[in-house]
């Protein structure tokens, strides 16, 4: 039954690290070569409306560090390291039960590189493809008086998933517009596969402050309308699809981000505005982001 | 003409003088940079630029996409070297102009 829940992945594993920037995807802004930049992010994943009966109420929190290094201005390389907690409550009949796991989740590296840019005064326009692995490197195989954690109680997912996309950026002094396609390609292990994760994201920031720019280099407040589709397909136990998993679900996502020379503040939260998903996948209530970003 | 090699010795003195003066003035250019958008860029720029031998005071205005480079007594900025710096960052060198008068190097720009 716990294979019936439907996890947005990446929606928690995955990071970016740049300059004024999207909170829930990365950009094509550059890292300096030969430069780090570090970026750590909390996320609340709270999903609750169960159209099962079962009452399942689920909340992960995942802490993510990311950081990234510049080996040309054009070539960055990323690693995500998730740190995740994860609870699972439900009622099967004879009473509450909580299932719960934390620790190391599973490390991404990736590479981006920039094929196409045009600096002008006052902005610039990007794009670069990207391309990484997903580690096994989160326990799969946590168990509790009830036996075996279901795979989205699990740290980790034990697969070694490929994935890839591209994102391009417009950036001025006003505003900002980010956009990317990405798909992961997730694996089986110990017979459970999640489904391959597609994502659509488009990102909107604004200058609210300072409204008139003076000289030298204020802090910018921005605010930050974002937009996530993303399309999972069904899980897999044992070369049988689970029809209770995966579906579309449309995110609209509000935030606000404080940018300055050394480092960036940022918080956001996802409202699920579309979830078309299989039979009695768990729905999600939102997604709730804290972060800041550092430049060394 | 005694007098006249004396206020022709003079003359030369003052000119070195003022040189020498001149050289050891430190010089400051302002660069104009294309891409510069966000402030968050502007450390990255200014961090590039600061690997350069010579240089001393950095200060980025992002609404110009400009910034003023100070360097330390006696030294000259390469173009060359502020190209690739700028480089490095991800952003494009437009233009150097020198804001203080200094004498023209080979290496300096336009």
């Amino acid at each position: 039954m716990m294979s019936r829940l439907f996890i947005c992945l990446a929606l928690i594993s995955w990071a970016s690290v740049g300059r004024s920037a999207p909170i829930t995807f990365n950009t094509a802004l550059p890292v300096a070569q030969s430069e780090f930049v570090a970026r750590a992010q909390l996320i609340v994943n709270q999903s609750g409306s169960d159209p099962s009966g079962l009452a399942r109420d689920r909340t992960a929190w995942a802490e993510i560090s990311v950081l990234g290094y510049g080996v040309t201005s054009d070539l960055a390389l990323f690693g995500v390291v998730p740190y995740v907690n994860r609870d699972l409550n439900l009622d099967m009949g004879t009473g509450p039960v909580n299932r719960h796991a934390s620790g190391l989740g599973d490390i991404k590296l990736f590479g981006r590189y920039t094929i196409y840019k045009n600096n002008f005064s006052g902005g610039n326009f990007r794009v670069a493809p990207f391309a990484g692995l997903k580690l096994p490197t989160g326990d799969d195989n946590r168990g509790d008086g009830l036996g075996r954690l279901p795979a989205v109680v699990q740290p980790g997912s034990g697969s070694w998933d490929p994935f890839g996309g591209v994102v391009m950026t417009y950036q001025t002094l006003a505003f900002q517009i980010d956009a990317e396609a990405s798909y992961q390609a997730n694996s089986t292990a110990r017979g459970f596969a999640f489904g391959d994760v597609s994502r659509l994201d488009g990102s909107f920031q604004y200058r609210l402050w300072p409204r008139t720019l003076g000289s030298g280099v204020p802090g910018f407040l921005y605010g930050v309308m974002e937009v996530n589709l993303i399309h999972q397909n069904k899980n897999r136990t044992n070369g049988i699809t689970d029809q209770n998993s995966g579906g579309t679900r449309l995110f609209l996502v509000p935030g606000l981000q404080y940018v300055t020379r050394r480092w960036i503040i940022e918080t956001s939260i996802q409202l699920p505005v579309i979830q078309d998903l299989n039979g009695l996948a768990l729905r999600n209530d939102y997604i709730a982001r804290a972060g800041f970003r550092f430049n060394f | 003409m005694m007098k006249i090699l004396q206020r022709s010795g003079l003359a030369a003195m003052l000119i070195l003088l003022g040189t020498m003066t001149a050289l050891a003035e430190p010089q400051s250019y302002s660069l104009k940079v294309d891409g510069l958008a966000c402030p968050f860029c502007a450390f990255g720029i200014e961090k590039q630029l600061s690997k350069i031998d010579g240089v001393g005071d950095l200060k980025t205005d992002v609404k110009a996409g400009v910034v003023r480079l100070t360097m330390k007594d006696g030294s000259l900025l390469d173009k060359a070297e502020a190209k690739q710096a700028v480089d490095r960052a991800g952003f494009t060198l437009r233009g150097i102009e020198k804001v203080r008068n200094a004498p023209q190097q080979a290496g300096e720009s336009q």
